[in-house]
């Protein structure tokens, strides 16, 4: 189970601009709610400031001027802007927020669509853990950057901005006295940040430790209590927790230090404020500098929320860093090319009946670990081929091969005369039916599990299915038959039943190419003969391979063919290879002994 | 005899189970045991730095009223005076305001990290029973995000209320001060913006859980066809499959848009109710000073405090559904912490100090569920240093009757003695150290190999000691092979190991323990018939002084025991030797052994249909 695993991630602390860039062009397909939400905010920002300076302007006309009437037109403006800003608020909300979900809604489609183009040896060699980080949470950073994070650079500099201008032609000389504040915010700012990023993330880490001490704990308790573990198992744990501890409190720390120091700077600035501006009011400047109440005023106004627009463009800088990391795995993703493309000349057939030949077929995926060299093999129309050996002898790579999931590094492999890699994909797969050794059912139900073989067929069709396969008897036995669920929050189902509904899969499909690898564990001796009849019924009057465990499907083959590290050693029917008394001879007694004593086992706990 | 582990926990652990209380509230404030004075002082810090910032504002209208109206040389000497104080108020400020929240942030850490430490240590000491029904992730799940939930709630909940209440009182206060009728005039709007924003928040959070379920099912969605692409490719879904994304992918968009869109209409929405009711007060306010009822002065600080009155109050909703969620995820960890601990028996003597590993059952019979007993009066009697086998099918009873012995699971009827005293007057951590066992599927820790050996024994081991015990379990050469040797590490980070090669390894680690009493529990299925017989000769050896079991469902492993078991269903069938058992033709045993040897007549008779003859 990976939910509770994290991953460790890899954190850039570089600033790719290419990255950002095209970070940024996401935003093209949606520019106008792209436009919108920066119109909307830069507004709202602009209002802010200017609702400050409405309030300077109330006190200057309206109450030292005396004057009742303008005092009611300004409140009434003040009202009015409210009104503004009100709308302002929602359309920034409201287009920032579905900014956000579309991007990831397009990154997310993005990234599944070109998945699924992707080669087998893509997912081979990428663990879907890794993947699925950058389709769920790569995604929405990206997101989040493209949304509320350009939303609040955009609010932090406008609002930066308007402030100054308001604050300049209150009065110039106060504001230019007061203008060191700024880079001083950010310069805190961004130490603080640092900081406490720094430790919140060592705080994480030492978090996914922790779950991962109790998942190991928990599943290793029979241990623990065997052996006396638990004090020493706890000490450990421990120093773990107190890890995090400290970790979380130093991060707790600098936070909680970094709104005092920021409020401390700016209460400078208000002494300042107090102190030159008072001085202008009174008039011991000499001059008349033009400065009054109000102005003093909003000047403490503007200069004591100016802390939250730098906070804003702090966070989100070390927040950007992060989702630049983010979009280059993502791009990765996005940019990674499938290894196994339609030929520009391939064309689509309706029929691949025919014999397949491996001709001189060398295969790896690894250059020095070639797993089949100048592989040669003929198959006849409609033969049923096993293929036995060794874990690592080249059955599945050959299975693999067929099915073009992989292509050959040299040589070619021929179905019905003609190389395959001029066959379109889409119409080689759509004739393969495939059964695999763990049957992998999807969420939903089981007629749509069948149905997938054939997604226009029928009920009735889907059903006969079924029958054929030998599913129909303990499909009706469940209380919602084929409307059961399976999967997560479904029934439970056992191999064997999950292997009956993959065949019955197979079976609707109609293919003309048919691909077995058989399960080893065992499965019960009813289900297990179903799956014989199953099986047998899909091969006949089909080309079949099958990578074959069981000496029955052995048996029954035309033809088997023994492995070994990516070389046929023996080739025949299951007499001739039993005279030769090779490996085939020895891998089929082993495998006797072996089917017998778990029938022995069975037969004994029927007793 | 290796050195007991005598003591419970760590003497510091906190038991949190004393704190549990019905009343989630009582039970929070339980668990504050020794917090609550730097919690209070927390509180109190975050009252006073609100005191002092209402105090700055007041300060200015000093300013206004009794500074700016000088304008003589008296002006320069008061305004630095003022601007001084203000300063130093506001550092004072900070000085408390930074003292609660780090004070905040230590009380709720600690919390935290006292549940952590306590659940750990509960959830190893519960018995099996219980980790037999509860499913790993789900304890996981509540260990971690319900603990983290509880933290919060210290940590920004509790405190977040009490921020806004604080505020609320000093600011109110201050109005009240400054003119009482243009006070209650300026919180007109209160009662509806509280009663809007917890109705808002209440409807957001359920619109917000849909859309977290609903980007569950995305994640779902990808997964499976990531574990499902070979299907996908061999039936050549793909269009298929990007549909199916589109659904669920497109849903989730709207739902969250459809969360987003409520966002954007409470803010405005409450945006134009403090306007109206800011609008409102300036209007008054300033009114008053034309009429000469205030000052400029008491003007501009009016000003300054209704906003911290006013926008607070629109939070509150939020902190009372995180509240509630808090308290539902202290439901779910009471819970956890309810179920009794195994009495391991720490620091109690046993009955018999140096037992010799005689062993008697009586009429033994046990149940994991009442009423399905999986053990049916079982009497045998072993004597120090003999080998008892058993022998039988899956589910017959064998790991069951030997997990009695640790005390993993107390018998329900009869008895079971060891040297004459009742198996349960000995303490378990006593049983634990005095038995050895091997399972057949054993679980190693991702440490090293060195470390997983050395892992039932209290003290320093020796590099000679642990290879010598992995010798001793054909484990020393393959573990010589790894270029890091014994420092190999296991698991995810590390190796992986093959089943027989963790049953190597796990025996090492029981011989390591050098214990009175072995139990070995199909110890030797997934390893080669070579390696099995090289662990038998070392076992031989080690049994000789033990008294020791042996389970197994094959005759070949069983037939040289003193005494072999034969169970079915929870009832030993048959007892007694090799030869004992042969003698009894129609037993299960004889059987056995039979169909065994018909299955080589089979093979013979399989390879002569193809003319071949063995």
């Amino acid at each position: 189970m990976s939910d509770w695993q994290f991953e460790e991630e890899e954190f850039h602390t570089s600033t790719n601009v290419g990255t950002l860039g095209r970070i940024l062009r996401l935003l093209i397909p949606h520019k106008w709610m792209a436009l919108g939400f920066m119109v909307a905010i830069g507004a709202v920002a602009f209002i802010e400031a200017a609702l400050t300076f409405i309030g300077a302007q109330i006190i200057d006309q309206g109450i030292i001027a005396r004057n009742p009437q303008r005092i009611v037109e300004l409140v009434v403006t003040y009202a009015l802007m409210m009104f503004v800003l009100a709308f302002g608020v929602f359309v920034f909300i409201y287009l920032a927020g579905k900014l956000g979900q579309r991007v990831t809604y397009d990154l997310r489609k993005a990234m599944f669509d070109h998945l699924q183009t992707l080669s087998l040896t893509y997912y081979n060699k990428t663990p879907v853990g890794w993947i699925m980080s950058r389709v769920n949470s790569d995604s929405e950073r990206i997101a989040d950057l493209v949304s509320w994070g350009l939303l609040d650079v955009i609010w932090a500099v406008m609002n930066i901005v308007t402030a100054l201008i308001f604050m300049f032609s209150i009065n110039w000389q106060l504001a230019l006295a007061i203008l060191p504040l700024i880079p001083s915010l950010w310069f805190a700012a961004l130490w603080f940040k640092a900081r406490i990023l720094l430790h919140y993330r060592e705080s994480r880490k030492y978090n996914s430790e922790i779950i991962g001490a109790y998942n190991e704990m928990i599943t290793g308790v029979r241990v623990i209590k065997a052996l006396n573990r638990e004090a020493t198992s706890l000490e450990e744990f421990g120093d773990l927790t107190r890890s995090m501890y400290r970790a979380s409190y130093k991060a707790a720390w600098y936070s909680a230090l970094f709104l005092p120091t920021v409020q401390i700077m700016s209460s400078l600035a208000v002494g300042a404020i107090l102190v030159l501006g008072g001085q202008q009011i009174v008039g011991l400047t000499g001059e008349a500098l033009g400065l009054t109440i109000g102005g003093l005023n909003a000047f403490i106004g503007y200069v004591t929320f100016m802390m939250w627009p730098v906070q804003d463009l702090a966070r989100v800088y070390a927040s950007m860093q992060h989702a630049i990391a983010s979009a280059e795995r993502a791009f990765s993703l996005l940019d990674t090319k499938p290894d196994i493309v339609d030929r520009p000349c391939a064309v689509e057939v309706d029929s691949i009946e025919g014999d397949i030949v491996f001709e001189d077929v060398t295969f790896y995926y690894d250059a020095d670990k070639p797993v089949l060299t100048n592989f040669s093999l003929k198959v006849k129309a409609g033969e049923t081929v096993a293929l036995v050996g060794h874990t690592g002898s080249g059955k599945s790579t050959i299975v693999n091969l067929i099915c073009r999931f992989y292509e050959p590094r040299a040589g070619r492999i021929l179905i019905n005369g003609r190389d395959y890699r001029e066959i379109a994909l889409h119409s080689l797969h759509s004739k393969i039916g495939m059964v695999l050794q763990t049957p992998h059912l999807f969420s939903g139900t089981i007629r749509d599990n069948i149905r997938y073989g054939r997604l226009e067929a029928t009920d009735a069709q889907i059903e006969a299915a079924a029958r054929t396969a030998g599913a129909h008897d303990f499909i009706a036995t469940l209380e919602k038959g084929y409307d059961t669920e399976v999967g997560e929050g479904g029934v439970l189902l056992s191999t064997g039943q999950k292997q009956l509904i993959s065949i019955a899969r197979a079976i609707l499909a109609e293919p003309q190419l048919f691909i077995m690898d058989e399960a080893t564990s065992s499965v019960d001796t009813l289900t297990e003969a179903l799956i014989q009849k199953g099986m047998e019924t899909l091969m006949e009057g089909r080309t079949s391979f099958v990578i074959a465990h069981r000496l029955s499907t052995i048996k029954n083959a035309d033809r088997i063919v023994v492995l070994e590290n990516g070389k046929i050693i023996e080739m025949g029917t299951h007499s001739e290879l039993l005279r030769q008394r090779g490996h085939y001879y020895s891998l089929y007694t082993k495998q006797f002994r072996r089917e017998r004593e778990a029938e022995l086992e069975r037969a004994l706990e029927m007793a | 005899m290796a050195q007991i582990a005598t003591k419970a926990t760590t003497a510091d652990t906190f038991n949190v189970k004393a704190t549990l209380a019905h009343n989630r509230l009582l039970g929070l404030w339980r668990l504050l045991k020794g917090y609550r004075p730097m919690y209070l002082s927390a509180t109190l810090s975050l009252g006073v730095a609100a005191l002092l910032m209402t105090g700055g504002v007041l300060l200015i209208r000093y300013f206004v009223d009794n500074i700016l109206v000088r304008p003589d040389e008296s002006f320069m000497t008061a305004a630095l005076a003022v601007a001084l104080l203000y300063v130093a108020m506001q550092a004072v400020r900070g000085f408390f305001s930074f003292r609660s929240n780090e004070r905040a942030a230590r009380v709720s850490e600690s919390v935290a990290l006292r549940l952590k430490d306590y659940l750990f240590d509960h959830l190893q000491h519960l018995p099996f029973a219980y980790h037999d029904k509860m499913p790993t992730g789900e304890l996981i799940q509540r260990v971690t995000s319900d603990v983290d939930a509880i933290r919060l709630f210290f940590a920004e909940q509790l405190i977040g209320i009490g921020r806004i209440f604080v505020l609320f009182v000093v600011n109110f206060a201050a109005l009240l001060f400054l003119h009482a009728p243009l006070a209650l005039l300026s919180v007109l709007v209160i009662p509806i913006v509280m009663v809007l924003s917890l109705f808002f928040f209440r409807r957001v959070s359920a619109a917000y859980e849909d859309f977290q379920e609903q980007d569950a099912v995305v994640s779902r969605t990808v997964q499976e066809n990531l574990s499902g692409v070979r299907v996908v490719k061999a039936f050549a879904r793909q269009d298929f499959e990007k549909q199916r994304f589109e659904g669920e992918n497109h849903k989730k968009f709207r739902l969250g848009t459809r969360f987003m869109t409520m966002h954007a209409i409470y803010w405005p929405f409450t945006d134009v109710l403090m306007g109206l009711q800011t609008a409102l007060g300036y209007l008054a306010a300033s009114l008053m000073v034309l009429d000469g009822q205030i000052t400029l002065g008491t003007y501009v600080a009016y000003v300054g405090v209704v906003w911290w009155i006013i926008d607070p109050v629109r939070n509150l909703g939020r902190l009372i559904v995180q509240v509630s969620e808090a308290m539902v995820s202290y439901d779910r960890l009471s819970e956890v912490i309810r179920p009794d601990w195994e009495d391991m028996g720490y620091g109690l003597p046993a009955p018999v100090s140096q037992p010799q590993g005689r062993l008697k059952f009586e009429g033994v019979s046990f149940e994991y569920e009442p009423g399905k007993p999986v053990l049916h009066d079982i009497s045998f009697e072993v004597e120090p240093g003999q080998a008892v086998a058993l022998l039988g099918s899956t589910g017959s009873g064998k790991t069951s009757l030997m997990a009695l012995l640790t005390r993993f699971y107390d018998y329900t009827g009869g008895r079971i003695t060891l040297d004459g005293v009742d198996l349960k007057a000995y303490p378990r951590v006593f049983l634990r150290n005095l038995i050895g066992v091997v399972e057949q599927e054993p679980f190693l820790f991702s440490t090293t190999i060195r470390n997983n050996i050395a892992y039932g024994v209290y003290r320093e081991v020796s590099q000679e000691e642990i290879e010598a015990a992995a010798r001793a379990a054909a484990a020393h050469d393959f573990i010589a092979s790894f270029p890091e040797g014994y420092n190999t590490l296991v698991g995810e980070r590390g190796v992986t190991l093959s089943g027989g090669q963790k049953q190597r390894v796990a025996l090492a680690r029981t011989l390591l323990k050098n214990p009175r009493i072995l139990i070995l529990d199909d110890a030797t299925s997934s390893v080669d018939t070579q390696t099995e017989s090289q662990i038998r000769e070392a076992l031989d050896g080690l049994m000789s002084q033990r008294t020791s079991f042996v389970i197994a469902h094959r005759i070949q492993s069983v037939m040289n025991a003193d005494l072999i078991l034969v169970m079915d269903k929870g009832r030993i069938v048959q007892r007694g030797t090799h030869e004992q058992l042969m003698a009894e033709r129609d037993g299960i045993y004889r059987k056995t052994y039979d169909m065994q040897a018909s299955i080589e007549t089979e093979l013979e008779r399989e390879l002569s249909y193809v003319g071949l003859a063995v």
